[in-house]
């Protein structure tokens, strides 16, 4: 059974068709990616998924039940988190209080309860910091638990928003870019994250540009281009269709050059 | 410290191990005094209990309610815009709603006070929730204008209405009565206006230091973010709001028995820029600060009046100082400079 399905999607911007009837199915406990060039619609994709916005055309299914339209907090009560690839950051709060806030729909959130500090409150805030602490640590942001999320590195608040958006413990995480913009290394670390929240029962979809790390992890790829599906499979079909390599390298028409979108390695 | 050399890479993330290591590992008595809850309460309980010791006559006292009564719209403000990052140009209008729910009840139809002012608190509750929800849809200018239309609206039904409020000219409210006994006078009122003053702080420190006050203040940082992570940020919005008229009628209500007279001067635009101004200048985001903020407004102006004409002129000069030097207001910059100085002779 798919945990997402998406059907006949399409959103219009004025005269631009970001996306354009689009279907493809998620199946739990998997990684998925979905690549494509810049302007393909990637990150359209994810906002409408997420709530953020409403498609023009078609349906989104989470478990069988139809969410299109509905707001991305209702979408969070039902196991949906993400990340952004544009870093949105509490920058005013410390950075365990940023993870806290994503822990917020496991916690007394009773106005009467917060506003008199009764002990259901104090006693979930002490069990969800030490949840948000192992999960920073796990991440590996150990380092920067009390730190004051607007002085901490690029990398670091990379992580920091993987870390809230698991503190949630969605059945469903999107990230979008988690690689955008770090260094071989940091890459590295943030591959082996993903692959860890994946066995962890977590179904993963991820955009993103950087190819070893797509091909790496992936185990269903979906292409995108000009708000369509280009193509779909796994990483080593995707890798082999003429029609991608087209549309990363231009219309070159030599297979041989697939290589250089990366291999496993 | 001649071992911690490292190689270039590596020696960055390892200090930065050690310095959290011994940041959380030291909460020393210092700290404790230092932060908000512990330190704050206790210094907020101390001035409050040792202040009576030098206030020497009726206009002491006078100017000391009404520092506590605009920290209570101030408290309740801040959690508005220092925290939740919405603004309103129109709380004025609450305040004077509460006074004028007070004053009418209780003088046109001869209903308890102590019961007026819940009634009032409630009322404005209502209406505030009424407004919020398509009012708090906006942010930024827009928001500021809607807030400012609203005050302005209560101000003009409160001017316009004579039949009912006087009018300009104001309407005399009777005393509060509380256990059989009148409350008149300076130290009566002091101690009463203290009482609400410490709740009103408690309630707020209670509130940022909980989930919900950690959604509002995410959604201050981001809202999507905070949406995605699953706070309905527009219920929050209108939640914090209500909060925050809800303790400017209280506050109202108590001013209106305190002067026992009410203008609607209470509820004009001035009044409302005034209370958005103790917030920023006692430091957005900061409960004490937005105590402070009301102290120092408040007596300001009672030093400067010897100046006259030129109260003003230095009133402003003062405030523009402080933005420019402090631009986060005096306590979060003050107790930046005290943790900083802590630190070095802690070293």
């Amino acid at each position: 059974m798919s945990l997402l399905r998406v059907e006949n999607l399409g959103i219009q911007f004025g005269g631009v068709r970001a996306i354009q009837s689009l279907d493809f199915v998620i199946n739990p406990g998997t990684i998925h990616s979905i690549i494509g060039p810049n302007g393909a619609g990637k990150t359209t994709l994810f906002n409408i998924i997420t709530g953020i916005y409403a498609p023009t055309a078609g349906d989104i299914y989470l478990d069988n039940v139809p969410i299109t339209g509905r707001r991305p907090h209702e979408l969070a009560r039902m196991g949906m988190s993400r990340t952004f690839q544009n870093l949105q950051i509490m920058k005013t709060m410390t950075a365990i209080e940023n993870v806290m806030v994503g822990r917020h729909l496991h916690l007394n959130r009773n106005l009467l309860s917060c506003l008199l500090r009764l002990p259901s409150v104090t006693r979930g805030d002490r069990q969800a910091r030490k949840r948000c602490v192992e999960l920073m640590e796990s991440v590996g942001l150990g380092a920067y638990i009390d730190a004051e999320a607007g002085s901490m590195p690029y990398g670091a608040l990379k992580r920091l928003e993987i870390a809230r958006a698991l503190a949630a413990e969605p059945k469903l995480l999107l990230l979008d870019e988690p690689a955008a913009g770090l260094n071989a290394a940091e890459t590295k670390e943030i591959d082996e994250v993903i692959v860890k929240v994946a066995r962890s029962g977590v179904t993963v979809v991820l955009v993103e540009h950087d190819m070893k790390l797509v091909m790496g992890i992936s185990d269903h790829i979906l292409v995108l281009d000009y708000g369509r599906k280009l193509a779909e499979g796994t990483p080593d079909e995707v890798r082999a269709n003429p029609a991608v390599v087209a549309a990363y390298l231009g219309n070159v028409g030599n297979v041989g050059t697939v290589g250089t979108m990366g291999t496993v390695s | 410290m001649a071992h911690n050399v490292r190689p270039s890479g590596y020696s960055k993330f390892a200090k930065k191990q050690t310095y959290t290591r011994r940041m959380s590992t030291r909460k020393s008595r210092a700290q404790m005094l230092l932060s908000e809850r512990g330190g704050g309460m206790a210094s907020l309980l101390l001035v409050i209990l040792v202040l009576p010791l030098f206030l020497a006559n009726d206009y002491h006292y006078d100017v000391a309610v009404n520092i506590g009564i605009n920290a209570i719209v101030v408290v309740g403000l801040n959690l508005l815009i220092g925290y939740a990052g919405q603004i309103s140009l129109g709380h004025a209008g609450f305040f004077g709603l509460g006074a004028y729910t007070s004053a009418v009840l209780t003088a046109h139809y001869g209903l308890h006070g102590l019961l007026a002012l819940p009634i009032g608190a409630l009322g404005v509750g209502v209406l505030a929730y009424a407004i919020a929800r398509p009012v708090l849809r906006l942010s930024g200018h827009y928001l500021a204008m809607a807030t400012l239309g609203v005050g302005l609206i209560i101000n003009i039904i409160i001017s316009r209405e004579a039949w009912l409020t006087g009018g300009p000219d104001g309407m005399y409210v009777p005393l509060l009565e509380v256990f059989g006994t009148e409350v008149y006078g300076g130290p009566m009122w002091y101690w009463i206006v203290a009482a609400t003053l410490l709740l009103a702080v408690w309630l707020s420190l209670n509130l940022i230091d909980s989930p919900v006050g950690r959604a509002l203040r995410g959604l201050h940082g981001s809202e999507v973010a905070a949406q995605v992570a699953g706070v309905d940020t527009t219920r929050y919005k209108v939640m914090v709001f209500v909060i925050s008229a809800v303790m400017a009628a209280v506050a109202g209500s108590l001013a209106a028995h305190f002067s026992e007279f009410v203008t609607p001067a209470k509820a004009d635009f001035s009044h409302s820029i005034l209370f958005v101004t103790m917030v920023v200048l006692g430091g957005m985001a900061s409960t004490f600060g937005a105590v402070v903020g009301a102290a120092v407004l408040t007596l300001l102006p009672q030093f400067l009046a010897d100046f006259a004409d030129y109260e003003h002129v230095i009133l402003g000069l003062i405030m523009m100082t402080v933005m420019i030097f402090m631009p986060k207001g005096l306590v979060p910059t003050l107790a930046a400079l005290a943790r900083r100085g802590a630190r070095r002779t802690a070293r």
